[in-house]
């Protein structure tokens, strides 16, 4: 029965009373565990640091390093780390404190061999719960993404055909064809597009909470991005008369990111920009630095949002549906997307916003460190953000 | 004025090599399929097109990079490694994102690609060009 309780790494005890340590190391020696003893805090971490133990018994009142803060820094090590401490019979209140800082359990002194393990048993019991049920949502986050994978695949293939069969159908037969179902046509080719549009949606936020998304960091320039995505969207802006402008400095400090995933958000962010413009509005691209962060502003002259909207835009699925703003095209995840991606960065997106007045999105980032100190604070570019 | 450009289409998706194919021959084209990566090779050579347009994926994820790994760099189809192959992809990322791995990219990267379902001015600008015709 023991063999089953013993860990695969050794206990460690931290204890500055020496027959402490040795009392301890023969109890659960008997029981069959592997125990290492240290006199002190800052010896006792090294030794966790290089074999990582699932359980570790922490003697409270010691000189030097404190038992609370070997606790701390055992914690950091490892969230799931099971400690134990032991406690002076006067000091139950001091037990309860350290549990609260992530003890699981106490034993007052003094205490027998038997009532040390029984304790020890348990801790190890819960450690090998925790750790399972880190696999099993491992497990489950995997196959989710799995099926959402599969999934998407298996519904982007099929309606791609059926799409092609529609355009080909308009290519070679549209002339001959009353203009009536060519319209239908056309229509249902882009009801096609609007569930691929979905799945890959779907798809990308599967991805970006399995935090699968945003995987680089680098250094990235807002301005080359910015050069690009508002080349990518001039045929956009020409459908719907808005113009795009742009009044980010070549010399913006860098961030740091995800080039491809900060692409698709700044391409996110001016669609939404154009589509929920008027038309001949504006979308405007701005940035602000401060000492520890770069800003990226988008602005639209668009209808605005309302504020009883507002605390809701970044949800799934949320789409407006009101005065001005028509039903369009979009999926409502682009936003969604938007602000998980910021989150992964460290970042974050914000929103202001006026009925009627347009709305602008901040997007929030840190900044990479600066080449030279003029590059630190261009003149050009507002301190303290928007 | 030459015979009629050939143009074989690797695709193991019976839906787009008919509309695909539809669209070509309506240009004036002469088209044959081909449903493997397998077959697609053989057809290179016994068909000798003047252009190659193939699917990325077919059954597996390597089937279609094993065909243009193939053409061009596999001494027994040396005769046929001038022909462009025009790469298609329902993935809605381009190879070099799929695959990574540095050496590799080099070794698969075809002459173009092309997401499906096909835009269609595009894909045909695309076949004119790589079939050294003029703008039509």
């Amino acid at each position: 029965m023991s063999a089953q309780l013993v860990e695969q790494t050794p206990i460690i005890v931290i204890d500055d009373d020496e027959t402490m340590r040795r009392a301890c190391g023969a109890a659960l020696g008997r029981a069959g565990y592997q125990v290492e003893t240290f006199a002190d805090g800052p010896s006792g971490l090294k030794r966790i640091e290089q074999v990582r133990p699932g359980l570790i018994v922490v003697d409270l009142k010691m000189p030097g390093m404190g038992g609370m803060e070997v606790i701390d820094h055992a914690k950091e090590i490892d969230r799931d780390m099971v400690v134990i401490v032991i406690t002076g019979f006067a000091t139950v209140s001091t037990a309860v404190e350290a549990m609260k800082a992530g003890a699981y359990d106490f034993i007052p002194k003094p205490f027998t061999a038997e009532e040390l393990r029984v304790i020890i048993a348990r801790g190890v019991e819960r450690h090998r719960l925790a750790l399972e049920a880190k696999r099993l949502r491992a497990e489950k986050e995997a196959q989710a993404r799995k099926f959402v994978t599969f999934v998407s695949h298996q519904l982007q293939s099929p309606l791609g055909a059926v799409r092609q069969y529609l355009d080909v159908l308009l290519h070679l037969m549209g002339d001959d064809v009353p203009e009536q179902q060519r319209t239908w046509i056309r229509r249902s080719s882009n009801k096609i597009n609007q569930m691929n549009a979905i799945i890959r949606d779907w798809l990308t936020l599967s991805k970006v909470e399995a935090g699968q998304l945003a995987t680089q960091r680098c250094l990235v320039r807002w301005p080359e991005l910015v050069a690009e995505v508002l080349e990518g969207h001039a045929l956009a802006t020409e459908a719907k008369q808005v113009t795009l402008h742009s009044e980010v400095p070549e010399n913006l400090p860098p961030v740091i990111g995800d080039p491809p995933a900060l692409k698709m958000l700044l391409s996110n962010l001016v669609s939404n920009g154009i589509e929920y413009n008027r038309a001949g509005g504006r979308v405007t691209i701005r940035a602000a630095v401060d000492t520890r962060t770069v800003s990226l502003l988008v602005s639209d002259t668009g209808v605005g949002i309302a504020p009883e909207h507002q605390d809701h835009v970044f949800e799934e699925f949320y789409r407006v549906v009101g005065e001005g703003a028509e039903r369009t095209s979009g999926t409502g995840m682009g936003l969604p997307i938007c602000r998980k991606i910021a989150e992964e960065l460290d970042g974050e997106i914000t929103l202001t916003s006026r009925p009627g007045q347009g709305s602008t999105f901040t997007v929030v980032l840190p900044r990479g460190p600066a080449d030279t100190p003029a590059e630190e604070f261009p003149d050009d570019v507002p301190i303290g953000g928007a | 004025m030459p015979g009629k450009a050939k143009i074989l289409i690797v695709d193991d998706d019976e839906d787009y090599c008919a509309s695909t194919r539809a669209l070509l021959e309506n240009e004036g084209y002469e088209v044959q399929e081909a449903a493997s990566g397998r077959e697609g090779l053989a057809a290179a050579e016994s068909y000798n097109p003047d252009l190659i347009v193939l699917d990325i994926m077919m059954e597996s994820p390597v089937e279609g990079y094993t065909v243009i790994q193939a053409l061009k760099h596999r001494d027994e189809y040396a005769n046929v490694r001038e022909i462009p192959v025009l790469m298609v992809s329902s993935v809605q990322d381009d190879p070099t994102s799929l695959f990574p791995m540095a050496g590799e990219v080099e070794m698969i990267t075809p002459d173009a690609y092309l997401t499906k379902p096909l835009d269609i001015p595009k894909f045909l600008e695309y076949v004119r060009n790589m079939l050294g015709e003029e703008a039509g």
